[in-house]
């Protein structure tokens, strides 16, 4: 009897406390939304008014739907890149087709709807049935979806009657309810629902563990595709409610959303690479971001400082809600003190090296490998099969591309200028690549490419304009600068245990910041002969840089495969405990990677300065998602822990051959885009693993 | 004729859409004298202890004609004639058009008088806008336009533009040849009507065949890219012409780095940034500071969409504010200069600029700095003024004849 109380009382305990720690994220996403809105209201002159709610939650929803879909995905470890899309689409569907009359406003909010859910099920069908890489697959429906969009409106316009706005825009209570808080309340009973059901178990399931969900028998390819034709919903909701808000169609809405949306979902206590969040905390998640708007209002920031302060409140939103004695900071305080204290007994594990190399030699020799062929090409292929199955498909896709070039324009066949060119345009890919790479290997992300690539290009230039010093120092001071804010991204990750998503978007509007301040709008001076020669001139034949190339390749291929740092990167990408385990120093691999991808940025920002012979405050706006699209291309998971550089850089051969071929053209833009994305789904299609 | 302004609609009758602040800050009693658009600025119009709030909402900075629109602007609220009646707060909303409503809402709540706006879409804002219009909060859109009614809008005819520099390049072509166009932001409505307009007059010359087109972003770097990409498998010999809304500086660097002599550079119709206008100068004219930075005689014509707008739509809030009549869209006239009229600036004052100086020195700015900053209602603003956001001295006074002499003649 006593035994059985007991027992019930520890079931009941554990029960409780599993729970809790099941809620935390979310309740951290709540205690950071409470904690900037109170910020908010105690810096506002008068009382937060009803019309300041009612505004705040009325543009906040195209954000909070598109995180509540997002968030569906990534808890299936999945990665949805569409989602921006979808809204335009929805979006330019409704303002060039509804009309005057509810039947008409209802009929196009249930079509917007069907073609949301339509563009999922797409992404849900390759994703679950066809097992490709979630996000190559929604790249590719991305660029699709976006092409269509700009097929249906080519530019802003249209429009949708008052009523319609006024029904979802306005206050379900007036003066006490605002419709747009009914909405969201809505969609999170919708994901309340789902969550409780066998569905939404199966959701979780799939994404904490595929094969054991599998071997429980869910279906992941069904799960998966339900999820991603969900997430297309919530995103149609998005749209309609755009629509809604702007009361007119804009191609172009739904783009600048999309790292928005991410940061949103990770802010909600969600973690890439599934199984564990919730759609109330996105929810919370994205109000915060919008919130931040307001304040940066009242507190009155220069124009240049904002994308500082916005980063900021970025990171300590997640840090204030996230300390506690659980927090990364706290194990690395506890870990500091013991590390200090073992240093004082001499009982550091460095000291026990010594032992193990003593041990070493007593070691047996290595033992032939009885299972390799004696053929030697055989055993090549043999050794290396799972590195050519993830390698090779970039190259198919660039051979296609080059033939279809061919094809395509004869007279111009592709000579040695179309080979430097294509060496040149691949090379700021090819260093981005091994930063990104290296990154998305940890099962990271870094999203601060494209303003620590500007910075290191305006300070490179800047100081030039300014002091009469070698042009090397000009350039080592815009390395050094990337380096260091890439080594800031990594101390975020790594000692403040921030998610990488939100620390490298912080670092991005720091870096940003940054650079308008030191340029004040406006870049000084331009970049050193020798740099702009370096690009742009003549060795042997070809530019310098397309030389310079194919050494980074091979420097970049021995880094991540043959240097101790390399196999420690993929070691804390398949498995960070075991890694840590395994005597890995996991803080400061990652460190170390953050910092190599701040550098890459820098080194690109370099080139591509030498390349324009100024640099340009935006120049590295458009290599965020190439970045990343070539390494995924090049067969590299975005969970992290597979990939190689030859595969990368096949991936940055294979887009630029890609972007050739179709500048070449005389295309309209949305067929150049539909093409480009049916492109990469048709060669990941082509080549999937078949297993 | 540099200056041609125009005003597309009839001139809004004071107080008419916002009657309530407008007729507290006596516009009854200014409508009798100002017949046009009447910037008198200065001591006559201080009427108010108080200065007005005005907000200046910004979508994205992060490129020169952001950062000199905003210096300008920066610079007018400074110059005497505002600088007391003028509270001034920038605020930059990011791409993302649902922050900017969120923004707008805000300034209307922190008791905005004007909004004085960048707008990311042309018509995304409208029902944000229509809100703070029934506030009797006074919207003014400069560059970007926006479609709601109530708003103003300083800007320029953007099918004028794609049209007017077709034509001289096809004119400059002889009607014939082989050219490549580089566009804007594809789904932008200033780039659909650039590009259109343009592809309407190269289809009225049978000679004129367009191999290539690619967008550009509006960026030098992106038209850079592109133009790459384009020339991968071609010569320069296989054009024969360029139309490009920004890169022509670039497409020249581009051509003397592959060893093209100056005289053959091929003619390139496009953006009016610093580097361009210094390319289009005589060569030896002045010094250049690298081999593309330098006066080389670019057959070229350069137009843009000219920064000064910002400045001039806070100086329209004021007015509108001070109870003056004021077009509800202003079309600033054209920047355009062709190879030949290029004319160097030494100081770069309003005064040197109104007489007609338009290249500024290559050791002060870079080329992707817009150098098409003269406005003729503007003389607040000058080089300084774009440069480090400092007004210029003195410059001050009223340009109603010359405004009303164009909008009577329209």
């Amino acid at each position: 009897m006593t035994v059985n109380t007991e027992s019930a009382l520890t079931d009941l305990i554990a029960g409780a406390k599993a729970s809790a720690s099941r809620g935390r994220p979310t309740l951290v996403a709540i205690a950071a939304f409470v904690a900037i809105f109170t910020f908010l209201a105690v810096i506002s002159a008068g009382p937060i008014s009803f019309y300041q709610v009612s505004s705040i939650a009325s543009s906040g929803v195209p954000l909070a739907m598109a995180a509540v879909g997002q968030t569906l995905v990534i808890l299936t470890g999945g990665f949805d890149l569409s989602a921006g899309a979808v809204i335009s689409l929805v979006n330019v569907i409704l303002a060039s087709q509804m009309q005057d009359g509810g039947a008409s406003q209802l009929l196009w909010c249930v079509v917007g709807l069907a073609v949301g859910a339509a563009a999922g099920a797409v992404n849900g069908f390759f994703v679950g049935f066809m097992r490709l890489p979630a996000i190559v697959v929604t790249l590719a429906t991305m660029f699709i979806i976006q092409g269509i969009t700009l097929l249906i409106m080519p530019q802003p316009g249209g429009g949708v009657p008052y009523s319609f706005s006024g029904l979802l825009t306005g206050d379900a209570i007036p003066g006490l309810l605002p419709m747009p808080v009914v909405i969201v309340v809505a969609a999170l009973a919708l994901w309340a629902l789902v969550r409780n059901s066998r569905f939404g178990t199966s959701i979780y399931a799939v994404g904490s563990d595929p094969d054991a969900a599998r071997a429980n028998g869910i279906s992941n390819a069904w799960t998966k595709f339900r999820v991603y034709t969900l997430a297309g919903v919530f995103y149609a909701l998005g749209g309609i409610f755009v629509t809604a808000q702007t009361g007119s169609g804009d191609p172009l809405i739904g783009e600048p959303l999309l790292l928005q949306i991410f940061a949103a979902v990770v802010l909600g206590g969600a973690r890439l690479g599934g199984g564990r969040g919730g759609c109330v905390g996105s929810v919370f998640g994205a109000y915060t971001l919008m919130i931040v708007v307001n304040i940066l209002l009242i507190l009155n920031i220069s124009a240049y400082y904002s994308t500082i302060v916005e980063g900021v409140i970025l990171i300590l939103a997640v840090l204030g809600a996230s300390l506690s004695r659980q927090s990364a900071f706290a194990g690395y305080l506890r870990l500091g003190v013991r590390k200090l204290g073992a240093l004082r007994d001499g009982s550091l594990p460095r000291r026990a090296r010594d032992v193990v190399d003593a041990g070493r030699n007593d070691l047996p020799p290595p033992r032939p490998d009885d299972e390799l062929s004696s053929n030697p090409v055989r055993a090549w292929f043999l050794r290396h099969q799972d590195t050519l199955r993830i390698v090779v498909p970039a190259y198919c896709v660039l051979l296609l591309v080059l033939i279809a070039t061919e094809i395509a324009i004869p007279d111009r066949s592709l000579g040695i200028g179309y080979l430097e060119s294509l060496l040149v345009l691949t090379s700021f890919l090819a260093v981005l690549g091994l930063g990104q790479g290296a990154v998305i290997l940890t099962g990271g992300l870094d999203l601060s490419v494209p303003w620590i690539l500007t910075l290191s290009g305006v300070l490179l230039t800047g100081i030039l304009a300014g002091a009469d010093i070698a042009p090397v120092w000009a350039i080592l001071a815009g390395l050094l600068a990337g380096t260091v804010l890439g080594l800031v991204n990594g101390i975020g990750v790594v000692l403040l245990g921030l998610s990488p998503i939100v620390m490298t978007l912080a670092v991005n509007g720091i870096a940003q910041g940054l650079a308008l301040l030191y340029t004040n709008g406006t870049p000084k001076g331009w970049a050193p002969p020798g740099l702009q020669s370096f690009m742009n001139g003549e060795v042997l034949g070809l530019a310098p840089v397309a030389w310079a190339v194919l050494g980074f390749v091979v420097v970049a291929t021995l880094l991540l495969g043959r240097t101790t740092f390399g196999r420690r990167i993929y070691a804390v990408g398949n498995g960070a405990t075991v890694a840590r385990l395994s005597g890995v120093n996991v803080g400061g691999t990652l460190l170390a990677v953050y910092a190599l991808s701040g550098f890459c940025s820098a080194l690109a920002g370099v080139m591509l300065t030498g390349f324009n012979g100024q640099a340009f405050n935006g120049m590295g706006d458009a290599y965020l998602l190439p970045s990343i699209a070539v390494v995924v291309v090049g067969g590299s998971l975005i969970t992290g822990g597979r990939g190689h550089y030859i595969g990368i850089f096949g991936g940055a051969l294979a887009l630029t051959a890609l972007g050739i071929a179709l500048a070449g053209t005389m295309l309209p833009n949305a067929v150049r885009d539909i093409i480009y994305g049916l492109v990469v789904l048709g060669a990941i299609l082509a080549l999937r693993e078949r297993t | 004729m540099r200056s041609t302004p125009r005003i597309n609609e009839a001139s809004r009758p004071c107080g008419a859409g916002t009657p309530g602040k407008l007729l507290r800050r006596g516009c009854a009693a200014v409508a009798t004298l100002a017949l046009g658009f009447g910037l008198v600025a200065g001591p006559a119009a201080a009427q108010d202890d108080e200065p007005y709030n005005i907000y200046l909402s910004m979508s994205y900075i992060g490129n020169d004609w952001q950062a000199e629109a905003k210096s300008m602007i920066e610079a007018m609220a400074k110059h005497p004639d505002y600088e007391d009646r003028v509270d001034l707060n920038i605020q930059v909303s990011g791409p993302n058009a649902q922050k900017q409503i969120q923004q707008i809402n805000g300034m209307v709540q922190a008791g905005a008088d004007a909004i004085v706006v960048y707008p990311i879409s042309p018509n995304a804002l409208n029902r944000a806008v229509r809100n703070a219009c029934n506030q009797d909060v006074v919207v003014i859109a400069y560059d970007a336009e926006i479609t709601e009614p109530c708003a103003y809008n300083v800007t320029i005819d953007q099918e004028e533009a794609g049209r007017v520099i077709a034509e001289w390049l096809a004119e400059e072509l002889g009607g014939q040849g082989d050219i490549a166009m580089i566009t804007g932001v594809p789904g932008t409505s200033v780039d659909t009507k650039r590009t259109e307009a343009a592809k309407e007059v190269f289809s009225q010359h049978e000679g004129i065949d367009i191999v290539a087109e690619a967008p550009g972003m509006w960026s030098q770097a992106e038209a850079r890219q592109k133009l790459s990409q384009i020339m991968a498998n071609r010569d320069w010999d296989d054009l024969d012409g360029l139309w490009m809304q920004v890169g022509c500086y670039t497409a020249a660097k581009m051509q003397i780095e592959d060893g093209v002599a100056d005289e053959d550079v091929i003619p390139c119709a496009g953006e009016a940034s610093n580097g361009h206008r210094v390319q289009m100068l005589p060569p030896g004219t002045i010094e250049g500071v690298d081999e593309a930075y330098r006066p080389i005689g670019y057959r070229s014509i350069s137009y843009g969409s000219p920064p000064y707008s910002g400045a001039l739509a806070l100086k329209m809030a004021v007015a509108v504010l001070d109870g003056t009549e004021v077009p509800q869209r202003v079309n600033l006239p054209l920047p355009l200069a062709r190879t030949g009229e290029m004319e160097f600036c030494e100081e770069g004052t309003w005064e040197e600029m109104a007489n007609g100086c338009n290249v500024f020195d290559p050791n002060l700015v870079s080329p992707g700095w817009f150098a098409d900053i003269y406005g003729p209602w503007t003389p607040e603003v000058g080089f300084q003024a774009a440069l480090l956001g400092e007004p210029e001295d003195g410059g001050h006074g009223s340009f109603e004849e010359e405004f009303d002499a164009e909008a009577a003649t329209q």
